[in-house]
């Protein structure tokens, strides 16, 4: 067992892990935070994508010790007062989802990628999301949320 | 050298079980007491929009607003069987069942208005009244629609085994690489018989899902079996596309409401990747004069066939 600190969703935690756990597990497991799916378990499909210091990360491929002192962010961090953000919200608007399961990680992915990148090209969108694996979109209705998501963020 | 070609594919597809198997489906709607009206069928939502969809019909039969519509689906022990998520069969077999619910449901509401107070314009019926003033009573309506499909007569290929058929076709380019054999989708186009669009973005949702299905059968998946074996068991060698594989797809939406179905809709979602695959090899084909006959269409095959074609004209 190991203690750590981090942050998740702007709150801190202090938590005990065991050394062989995944990231992950522990928000997961330990943190109740499963709106981070877990696909592949391999660091292919891209379903556990979490964002850690700014940058898009498989929770799959990082163990928990590795995020002591980091910032997450999950899906659940998004929201604002209630309100979705604008990435989920385009989500909604363009019908870019179906099952589902590929949403969290495409919507962290896409926020990473606007976070760095306000107005990207589809090109950009594309390969912004080429580490999250789709099977029921096609992608295309993803990519013409993104699009949309850049625009209600400058509005915002 | 990378050489273009342009190919087409056009497919029609029975919908339901078909060949006479038994296609079924079931649905009840209840009254509330708040006036809303509740939906029970067995329907599968798989993020292909049948909550959606079957929602939206049932607000059209009755003519109130989509909020108003609890859905309820999915929990086989509350709910009829509605058959299964599959052969493309839900939009239009538990549609024209959740219609008939609707239809015999506002034929008894306009029963007990007619009699309290001899009301039977369904307009201006107001159901919040209706629920209130006849709280003891269970309001529902139930539907049950059976598909049309006979078996076909092994000696004669005589019968009919589905009901409706759906008609699609796809035009693609491609970019194939001749040096290491890399095909490319640069452009695609659908144009798919709806029969009546429920709901235009969902339609679209499917077309691009499946023509991102049907490039992925023809190009990159192979579960390479050897000795009954699975080889390629895991998305690290069993390929499908990431966004970069999949172009735009430019999406026709062709009504011809079908006369039995629900407003005249027919399901779409397996029509839409079957066409993807020959219109590719036929584009292939215009690229580079070779028929690729076997799947998925790998680099390696490509160039084996040129190289064959190649040996030929020597």
């Amino acid at each position: 067992m190991k203690e750590i600190k981090l942050k998740v969703n702007h709150k801190d935690y202090h938590v005990a892990i065991e050394e062989d756990m995944r990231l992950l597990d522990l928000l997961r497991n330990r943190l109740n935070l499963t709106g981070t799916k877990e696909g592949c378990g391999e660091g292919e499909c891209g379903a556990c994508t979490v964002i850690m210091d700014g940058i898009t990360v498989n929770s799959c491929m990082v163990m928990a010790f590795q995020a002591e002192n980091r910032e997450i962010f999950t899906i659940e961090g998004l929201e604002k007062g209630g309100r979705l953000d604008p990435i989920q919200q385009a989500f909604l608007d363009e019908g870019a989802v179906q099952c589902g399961f590929c949403t969290p990680g495409m919507v962290l992915s896409a926020k990473a990628l606007l976070d760095k990148n306000p107005k990207p090209t589809r090109e950009e969108i594309r390969e912004g999301i080429s580490g999250n694996l789709c099977r029921c979109t096609g992608y295309n209705k993803i990519v013409d949320a993104i699009e949309k998501a850049s625009e209600y963020r400058k509005e915002e | 050298m990378k050489k273009r070609g342009k190919g087409i594919g056009s497919i029609f597809y029975g919908t339901g079980y078909g060949n006479g198997f038994p296609d079924v489906s079931r649905s009840v709607a209840v009254l509330r007491k708040d006036g809303k009206v509740k939906i029970y069928t067995g329907a599968t939502e798989v993020g292909q929009g049948s909550k959606t969809v079957l929602s939206q019909i049932a607000a059209e039969t009755l003519g109130i607003s989509i909020e108003d519509v609890i859905f309820i689906c999915e929990d086989t022990s509350i709910t009829p069987d509605a058959g299964t998520a599959a052969a493309s069969r839900q939009t239009y077999n538990t549609g024209n069942a959740i219609k008939k619910s609707c239809e015999e449901l506002k034929r008894k509401i306009i029963d007990v208005t007619v009699k309290a107070s001899g009301a039977d314009a369904w307009e201006e019926i107001n159901l919040r009244d209706v629920a209130l003033n006849h709280k003891g009573q269970i309001l529902k309506g139930e539907g049950e629609f059976i598909a049309e499909t006979t078996e076909m007569k092994d000696e004669t290929g005589q019968g009919n085994p589905y009901w409706p058929y759906t008609f699609n076709v796809y035009g693609v380019e491609v970019e194939v690489d001749t040096t290491n054999g890399v095909v490319e989708v640069i452009k695609a186009v659908c144009a798919q018989d709806v029969g009546r669009a429920i709901n235009p973005k969902l339609i679209e949702g499917q077309m691009d899902g499946g023509f991102a299905m049907g490039l992925s059968y023809a190009l990159f998946e192979d579960l390479n079996i050897k000795n009954g074996e699975i080889k390629h068991n895991k998305l690290t060698n069993y390929l499908i596309p990431t966004a970069m594989d999949v172009p735009d797809l430019e999406k026709i939406i062709v009504e011809d409401p079908e006369a039995t179905g629900p407003y005249g809709a027919k399901g779409i979602g397996e029509p839409v990747m079957i066409g993807v695959a020959p219109a590719i090899l036929n584009a292939i084909y215009d690229a580079i004069g070779v028929r690729i006959t076997e799947l998925p269409a790998t680099p390696n095959k490509i160039l084996l066939a040129l190289k064959k074609k190649r040996e030929v004209a020597l």
